[in-house]
């Protein structure tokens, strides 16, 4: 993804050599320029600039496709547009599953369950397509030390006693897991570089980074200053990186995040924080007297990052041991919510319990009230 | 005829050189011819051609425009631009409160910006627009061509074919109601597939493919006249991170947002961006701004928490 070089924008030789002497050596800094700066530079006329302009912008736009030509492309690979998540209630609001493609996000309260429904995904990921997965391997960065080898078993033996049948079974499918440890920010953003490459090796089909934010608010004390604009930049730089690669291999990503307070009414610098200050999501004119009894808590890592996550999802506690799983952010899917219990096979549904509580009543899913 | 010898589009170099031999006008230039200029000058005759040549183009069109001639006149009455206005198409959002708001829905010729928390459906209103803009002229829609410029990566092929299923039961539902000719035959080309193949999809993944494909947006409107709608979806996100240089950040969107104003006018389209919200730390208080601000000039619909009733800021 590094900017394109002016020679294979197709210019002529002496005008590249020309455009050297300048130091504008790729299309992103050609590009950059005004016009009257153009001309001085290639020491050519309007008109010409204006063609020089176009022949360079041709090469780096990017190429047209029809909305049809899309949905023809999916219609001929419907189970490649998906991952299903085997919660077939979730899995209907969803339009088929977690979206290949997207960046989906797993929020909540600290033990819920994320790393559960991670290890839940990356079985079914690598479960042959007539099972409803995508026969490929699994890239898992764990950035807490959380990923447990022997729930992974559990869980793929319990929920498919079928097909996980001889230990040969489990083994090969434990193999195409792959599991790298990154502490620090700086190496998850290194290791997500290494992956475009690693992805095309290993026929890897699903992406998990267990928890972005957990990295992210240890290193990023945002009440000092400068490390707000350092810790947005991670984030985008992290999201835009997935998001291409998503895109490119037309494969799932998905990413863990955590809460933190809302307060309202805007009170930041007074109050006892339980994180750090611009986690803060704020409300605009809400009412009440910024107490801490009247914050809630909502997804953490600001609202950059709530607008490059393509889909959420909200893990919160009902009454133990059910919990509930809200859709709070699909571009497919209203606003729905399930209730769940975790088990021995991983994530289980509660059938017939308010299955049909779609609501088309959005709210903020970057404020979504959660239940701590 | 007497335009001043620097302010034409001529290489730098050249001008220089003409200017120092003396020329001031362009008259003086034609009048000399290419075989005078090449000796006075020092260029080969055929440089000097060229030369001449740009210079007459430039006159030319310069009289068109003094003459009045319709297509580059850029004057009129108020009068006149009020009757065009009126006389304008609006994209119809199919929410009844927002185009009351808008005043019958989004305008042609001008720059639209929605913007709002994550999550709140500006992709979506997006994904509407591209539909209703192909609504046939019977059922008072445009049956203009949308194309739609994705830098965040949130448009869903499935998400559309809902919606422009949705469109279509609409129409054929009031094409029953009412039994006239026209519609009938009007709902024979409006299907499914024809909404889909008229949505052009571009995928821009940072600011320079975003910046390259707006340079070609005015040749591409060109080739397929009959696009009403621009949308950018994310104008914001290529441009948030990995900027150093704030003042190249806010050049470029300048220019972007001349560009597109150029592209509204010229073709007769309406120019949709959708931007983000961010946090604005106050000294006491925090309050959510739309990122970006100030940079586009536009009517700006901004929809707050809750997806209530938009506001609606004059730009």
């Amino acid at each position: 993804m590094a900017p394109k070089k002016l020679r294979r924008a197709r210019l002529s030789q002496e005008l590249c050599e020309r455009l050297s002497r300048y130091q504008i050596t790729t299309c992103q800094d050609f590009l950059c320029l005004s016009l009257l700066d153009l001309m001085k530079v290639t020491g050519q006329s309007y008109r010409n600039v204006q063609k020089l302009l176009c022949k360079v912008s041709l090469a780096c736009a990017p190429k047209m496709q029809t909305a049809y030509e899309m949905k023809v492309r999916r219609a001929v690979n419907p189970s490649s547009a998906f991952l299903s998540t085997s919660l077939h209630g979730l899995d209907k609001v969803l339009h088929g599953g977690v979206p290949c493609g997207s960046l989906t996000e797993i929020t909540s309260p600290p033990g819920c369950g994320k790393t559960q429904f991670c290890i839940m995904m990356s079985v079914l990921a690598t479960l042959p397509v007539s099972m409803g997965g995508l026969d490929g391997a699994v890239i898992y960065i764990d950035t807490e030390s959380a990923f447990s080898a022997e729930r992974l078993v559990e869980i793929a033996g319990n929920r498919f006693p079928a097909y996980f049948d001889s230990d040969e079974k489990l083994f090969s499918m434990t193999r195409s897991i792959y599991l790298y440890r990154e502490l620090t920010c700086g190496s998850v953003l290194k290791r997500i570089k290494s992956l475009e490459e690693e992805i095309i090796s290993k026929k890897v089909k699903l992406i998990i980074i267990d928890s972005v934010a957990s990295v992210v608010r240890k290193e990023f004390d945002t009440k000092l200053q400068g490390n707000l604009t350092e810790r947005s930049n991670f984030l985008a730089r992290g999201a835009s990186l997935l998001k291409y690669l998503a895109e490119e291999f037309s494969i799932p990503v998905i990413l863990t995040n955590q809460i933190t307070t809302w307060l309202s009414n805007g009170l930041a610098i007074q109050a006892d924080l339980v994180s750090p200050a611009d986690d803060l999501c704020l409300s605009e004119g809400a009412s009440g007297g910024g107490k801490r009894e009247s914050g809630s808590v909502t997804a953490a890592l600001g609202n950059t990052w709530s607008h490059s996550v393509n889909t959420r999802l909200i893990l919160q506690y009902h009454d133990l041991p059910t919990r509930q799983i809200l859709v709070a952010k699909s571009p497919v899917a209203p606003f729905s919510a399930f209730f769940y219990t975790v088990e021995k096979s991983g994530f289980v549904l509660q059938d017939g319990k308010d299955q049909t509580n779609l609501t088309w009543e959005g709210t903020n899913p970057a404020l979504q009230n959660i239940k701590p | 005829m007497q335009r001043d010898v620097g302010s034409l589009p001529l290489a730098p170099a050249l001008r220089a050189r003409l200017v120092a031999a003396g020329f001031q006008t362009a008259q003086e230039l034609l009048d000399t011819g290419p075989c005078g200029l090449s000796k006075e000058i020092g260029i080969s005759k055929e440089e000097a051609l060229e030369a001449l040549q740009v210079v007459r183009q430039e006159c030319h069109s310069d009289a068109t425009q003094t003459a009045g001639a319709p297509g580059t006149s850029r004057k009129c009455t108020a009068l006149e631009l009020l009757e065009q206005e009126q006389a304008q198409g609006f994209i119809i959002t199919f929410c009844s409160a927002l185009d009351n708001i808008l005043g019958g829905g989004v305008q042609l010729t001008k720059i639209t910006e929605i913007c709002g928390e994550p999550g709140v459906g500006k992709t979506q209103l997006c994904m509407q627009l591209a539909v209703d803009v192909q609504i046939p002229e019977c059922f008072g829609g445009l049956a203009g061509e949308a194309v739609f410029i994705d830098t965040e990566g949130s448009f869903m092929v499935d998400r559309v074919v809902d919606v422009a299923t949705a469109c279509v039961q609409h129409c054929q539902l009031i094409a029953e109601a009412h039994q006239e000719e026209d519609h009938l035959k009007a709902l024979e080309t409006f299907s499914l597939e024809s909404i889909l193949s008229h949505i052009y999809y571009f995928r821009c993944r940072d600011y320079i493919e975003l910046l390259a494909q707006v340079y070609l947006l005015p040749d591409f409107l060109s080739e397929h006249s009959k696009v009403r709608l621009v949308v950018i979806d994310g104008i914001a996100f290529p441009f948030r991170h990995d900027f150093e240089d704030l003042s190249l950040r806010t050049r470029l969107l300048n220019g972007l947002a001349q560009q597109l104003i150029i592209i509204a006018n010229d073709h007769k389209a309406a120019v949709v961006l959708t931007n983000q919200m961010t946090t604005r730390i106050g000294q006491s208080q925090s309050t959510l701004v739309p990122a970006l601000a100030a940079a586009v000039p536009a009517k700006e619909a901004a929809i707050p928490a809750g997806g209530h009733c938009p506001n609606l800021h004059a730009g």
